[in-house]
């Protein structure tokens, strides 16, 4: 969430850059071989700056002999520098090491090093800047290279934008199919269908265009068998787009099922999980979305969204090598893609942005806040000109509210916040006992079965009662809107007197409609709240947001409806007296259903400032920001005292992802060596810099599983020369032997600077491109609280423990989720990790 | 390769949704008032239900007295004044060319999918019967081509040199997908590592 510091290197207490302690350390035996290293470390120690003047400094030490056998190594032809090889293109060393495409990538469910990567970027920068001036192609180069940021997230929205309107148009058009079909224009949904038509009798927007399912087979569009029909062509229908939904998933992305926020969430910490952003994903995610809210389960599109969008951010930065290689980059495209989500799923800009800030995203500075900003707006505009709903705004529910709120209102709307935040609670408790269930029964097994077993409880359930048979978002926008002239519904019936003259609509008492109206509410809320707990989770495409206002909104809408009631009858009641004396409608029970929609909403995603603004995007008065801050943080309150995590971060925990909370403080007193590995009588791999044979590098390689090794001067001494990655190891010594002569298993591998000058046997394998010289170590006294810290915040991958200034173990991110488990007492093992 | 395949196939049909779209004339009034007003007894003191009322105005004509008016004056004789207000009057548009071509698309595009589905299922196996059941692949970067996929990994894929055939190459990158594929349901439906 906070941006880290860049310049590390000079912040951090890294022993190997103070020179003058080195002297001190150095060991009697060893005396000879040091002299060497501690000139080179004298030269890293001039700190960032110094990294790529360094390899020019180096040819003082370096021998005069060079290997001919190196040259005739094809030069690579990668548009980028890799990360510890020198930028400066006319060096000297340049010639004889060769560079290896691919290095500073990661595999499949591996964690990032967010400093290797920044620091990759900087190198690639400075090379751009300092190839600038040489010729007109560089120079647009340089420029292509400094907007294609922004060009990057313009087309994010662009396409963004594009997608949520297929989806929406598509999805509206689709669950309309189950009630019937216009015939001389099938795209059309019912209120599309009855467009213009001129029959002035108002019935559910109904028309003769439109033909229900009853009608279309010659059956009267009344009666009992016509009701019989039409139920079971709704259950039909839905079947159909679950099994249908259910099944592209299973055969051609198995990412795409779920909500995606939990690991969208996780990726943005530093996460690798390929194929998760990928095509087929984002093809059968939103095609996914649209069957599945089609089938009336008790779902939305507004998280699946929110992967959607980052789908087509990775898709995208591969355009940009800039960000389709590094992945760190990488992620500040997804954290803008991730408000672009928000901002087309709600048709809320700024609440997308404050999403992505407040729960996505783990690193967000401010250049990421002001690309995110920009990408919103593009997507919100794009949206807008498609204008999927016809009402000229970006989401089905909007409402627009006049009504002033009186302070006696804010009680009830605390209540809310109560209710919100238990509901939320118990909601998320029971969905992550159902989903453990799931996980570990046979129940697993059958994931199709089970989402057309929902969908068939669903359908049978939710037809008979109006409130639930129409789809969640119609419901929504019938509960937050207020009783005027043109609503029909029995939800506003009151006994009013549309005889008198032209006065404002007055409070009125409720009608026999209304009673009936809060009964089926009643009968909704507990239908949606059970369903909506078994239905999270399916392996369809799924989102929560929907599913959580709705249950708001309806508690809202009831205590609203309860307190209109109370000040209509208690009109002399002093805190009502001001306002609600003179028969005015002061209670808008449509504000209540608002502000109990963020209640529950807050509840189960605990989210607090995003929300609300989301929320006052919606209605688009900022009257009621203080009415549902109240309610939100009431909820958040009741909700943080039940249960410690919301939804996201409990599923984050169920499936085990590497993620590390920067919400949680760590207060445990372990030290750094009581975590590090190797533990008691485990054995330590290390590399050498210049005594190992490509053999044992190899053997090495065969025989363990770590993810890296560091580099030490010699075995005996221990000391620390850099750290390299498994991957680039692997990588390096498979295209050497592609590509270099005389390479044999007897071969030096070298992580030295220079080649000793009268060099004997075979030639070596120099591999100082691919090592990092600067890893991040901590002494063994470190206490965890520091290094959970610095994983947090520097967002590392490793950290070396010395002891004396020598090389004693390492600490990696695996261990430290490791260790955090252990002392929650839970199961260390359950941490997904390669 | 199947997914560029699809991609180019879509290409295609929503180019040629697109010039439909152009040359068929919009056969559809995309704008409308709509009024919604009780029913004209309302004024003779009768309640009753509500009336709709539409046409194709300007917005800014888009009122009672424009759209409504016209159409019930003989029932209110002279008592506008208290109708109308009691009337809610909402400019709207749509674009009936887009949704025509959104939703056919979105029908194409599931049609194709379960077509191919339906191929996965009953005819490639058929087919494939000969090949060797390749072994599972760490997924690779989007970008890096078969060419540079790196080794080290478990089963280092393909030792035999295909030729630079163009159906092979397809072959080969379905083959890839299929396999990418495999171990996300293998994640998912029955390790259960992922996305429970």
């Amino acid at each position: 969430m906070e941006s880290r510091p860049l310049t590390h290197r000079g912040a951090m207490n890294n022993p190997l850059m103070r020179p003058p302690n080195y002297q001190a350390l150095s060991h009697p035996t060893t005396q000879q071989q040091q002299q060497q290293p501690s000139v080179r470390y004298q030269s890293s120690a001039n700190g960032v700056q110094g990294k790529d003047e360094e390899e020019e400094e180096d040819p003082i030490l370096d021998s005069p002999i060079s290997y001919n056998t190196m040259e005739s190594a094809p030069p690579s032809n990668q548009s980028y520098v890799s990360f510890a090889g020198g930028s400066v293109a006319t060096n000297i060393l340049d010639s004889e090491e060769q560079e290896f495409p691919g290095i500073g990538q990661y595999d499949d469910f591996h964690t990032i090093d967010w400093q290797r990567d920044v620091a990759r970027d900087r190198m690639r920068h400075r090379h751009i800047i300092k190839k600038r001036e040489d010729s007109i192609w560089d120079w647009i180069k340089s420029g292509h290279d400094a907007w294609s940021g922004w060009v990057c997230v313009f087309m994010v929205g662009v396409f963004a934008g594009a997608v949520a309107g297929t989806i929406d148009i598509g999805a509206s058009w689709m669950s309309d199919l189950r009630f019937g079909i216009c015939p001389e224009a099938f795209w059309f949904n019912q209120e599309q269908c009855c467009w213009s038509s001129n029959e002035t009798f108002y019935d559910r927007d109904n028309c003769s265009n439109w033909k229900s399912w009853p009608q279309v087979f010659g059956h009267e569009p009344e009666g009992a068998g016509a009701y019989i029909i039409s139920y079971i062509f709704y259950i039909l229908w839905s079947l159909l787009f679950a099994s249908l939904a259910a099944s592209l998933v299973m055969m051609f992305a198995p990412y795409a099922c779920g909500s995606g926020i939990p690991e969208i969430k996780t990726i943005l910490s530093g996460f690798i999980i390929r194929g998760y952003l990928g095509k087929w994903t984002l093809l059968i995610k939103s095609l996914g979305m649209v069957l599945a809210v089609s089938a009336g389960l008790s779902l939305g599109k507004e998280g699946p969204l929110v992967h959607v969008a980052c789908c087509i951010g990775n898709i995208l930065s591969y355009m940009f090598p800039k960000y389709g290689r590094n992945e760190a980059k990488k992620r500040e495209i997804l954290s803008a893609a991730a408000a672009v989500g928000v901002s087309v799923a709600f048709g809320a800009p700024i609440g997308g942005v404050l999403f992505s800030l407040e729960e996505a995203s783990y690193y967000f500075p401010l250049k990421t806040l002001w690309r995110s900003f920009f990408a919103a707006l593009v997507a919100a505009f794009v949206l807008r000109s498609i204008n999927p709903f016809g009402n000229e705004h970006l989401v089905l529910f909007y409402v627009e509210y006049s009504k002033p709120w009186i302070f006696i209102e804010l009680l009830p709307f605390i209540l809310l916040g109560v209710i919100g935040g238990i509901i939320g609670t118990l909601f998320i408790k029971l969905n992550i006992k159902w989903c453990r269930y799931r996980k570990t029964s046979l129940l697993g097994q059958y994931p199709r079965l089970e989402v057309v077993a929902v969908t068939l409880l669903t359908a049978f359930v939710a037809y008979p009662n109006p409130y639930t048979r129409i789809n969640t978002s119609n419901l929504i926008y019938l509960l937050f809107s207020q009783c005027g002239v043109a609503n029909n519904d029995s939800l506003c019936d009151y006994q009013r007197n549309f005889t008198s003259a032209n006065t404002a609509i007055e409070i009125a008492a409720a009608g026999p409609g209304v009673l009936k109206a809060v009964w089926l509410l009643a009968l909704a809320l507990v239908f949606k709240c059970v369903v909506t707990v078994f239905t999270f989770g399916l392996k369809v495409p799924c989102g929560l947001f929907i599913p959580s206002l709705a249950m708001g909104a309806i508690i809202g809408r009831l205590v609203g409806i309860g307190m209109e009631q109370l000040a209509y009858h208690n009109q002399d009641w002093a805190v009502f007296a001001g306002e609600c004396s003179t028969g005015e409608n002061c209670i808008t029970p449509g504000l209540y259903a608002m502000v109990g929609a963020a209640a529950v909403l807050g509840g189960v995603t605990r989210m607090t400032v995003s929300l609300v603004v989301i929320m006052f995007e919606l209605t688009g008065g900022v009257r009621y920001i203080v009415p549902l801050m109240a309610a939100v943080m009431a909820s958040k309150w009741i909700g943080d005292a039940f249960g410690k995590e919301g939804i996201y971060d409990a599923h984050i925990i169920l499936n085990g992802y590497p993620f590390l909370d920067s919400k949680e403080e760590f207060s445990h007193t372990t030290l750094a060596h009581d975590v590090m590995k190797p533990g008691k009588s485990e054995s330590f791999y290390v590399l050498t810099q210049d005594s190992m044979s490509l053999e044992d590098v190899e053997q090495l390689l065969r025989e363990t599983d770590h993810n890296g090794f560091p580099v030490v001067v010699s075995r005996q001494s221990q000391y620390l020369v850099g750290f390299v990655a498994r991957r680039d190891l692997n990588i390096a010594i498979n295209q050497a032997k592609k590509n270099t002569e005389g390479i044999v298993g007897d071969s030096t591998v070298l992580f030295t600077a220079s080649v000793p000058s009268p060099w004997m046997g075979p030639p070596p394998l120099r591999l100082r491109k691919i090592l990092d010289l600067a890893p991040i170590t901590i002494t063994d006294q470190t206490p965890m609280e520091t290094v959970v810290d610095m994983f947090r915040k520097l967002g590392l991958r490793q950290t070396l423990v010395t002891h004396n200034g020598r090389l004693l173990g390492i600490i990696t991110k695996k261990d430290v989720l490791r260790h955090i488990k252990f002392l929650e007492s839970e199961d260390p093992e359950s941490v997904l990790f390669n | 390769m199947a997914t560029s395949r699809m991609a180019r196939s879509l290409l295609y049909i929503s180019i040629f949704l697109s010039f439909c779209a152009v040359y068929v004339k919009a056969e559809y009034e995309d704008k409308r008032c709509i009024c919604v007003c009780p029913d004209p007894s309302v004024v003779n003191g009768t309640k009753s239900n509500r009336m709709v009322y539409k046409d194709a105005v300007a917005p800014s004509k888009c009122d009672c007295d424009n759209v409504v008016l016209p159409k019930v004056a003989p029932d209110i004789r002279g008592r506008e004044r208290e109708f109308c207000p009691r009337c809610e009057c909402k400019y709207e548009s749509r674009n009936s060319t887009t949704i025509k071509v959104v939703v056919i698309l979105v029908i194409w595009i599931i049609s194709l999918l379960v077509v191919y589905m339906a191929f996965l299922l009953c005819l490639d196996p058929l087919l494939n019967k000969r090949r060797s059941q390749p072994s599972y692949q760490e997924h690779t970067n989007e970008e890096e081509e078969a060419g540079s996929v790196v080794g080290g990994a478990p089963g280092m894929a393909h030792p035999l040199p295909l030729r630079p055939n163009v159906l092979n190459r397809v072959g080969h990158q379905q083959d890839k997908w299929k396999r990418q594929v495999q171990e996300q349901r293998r994640n998912i439906y029955d390790r259960h590592t992922m996305l429970n």
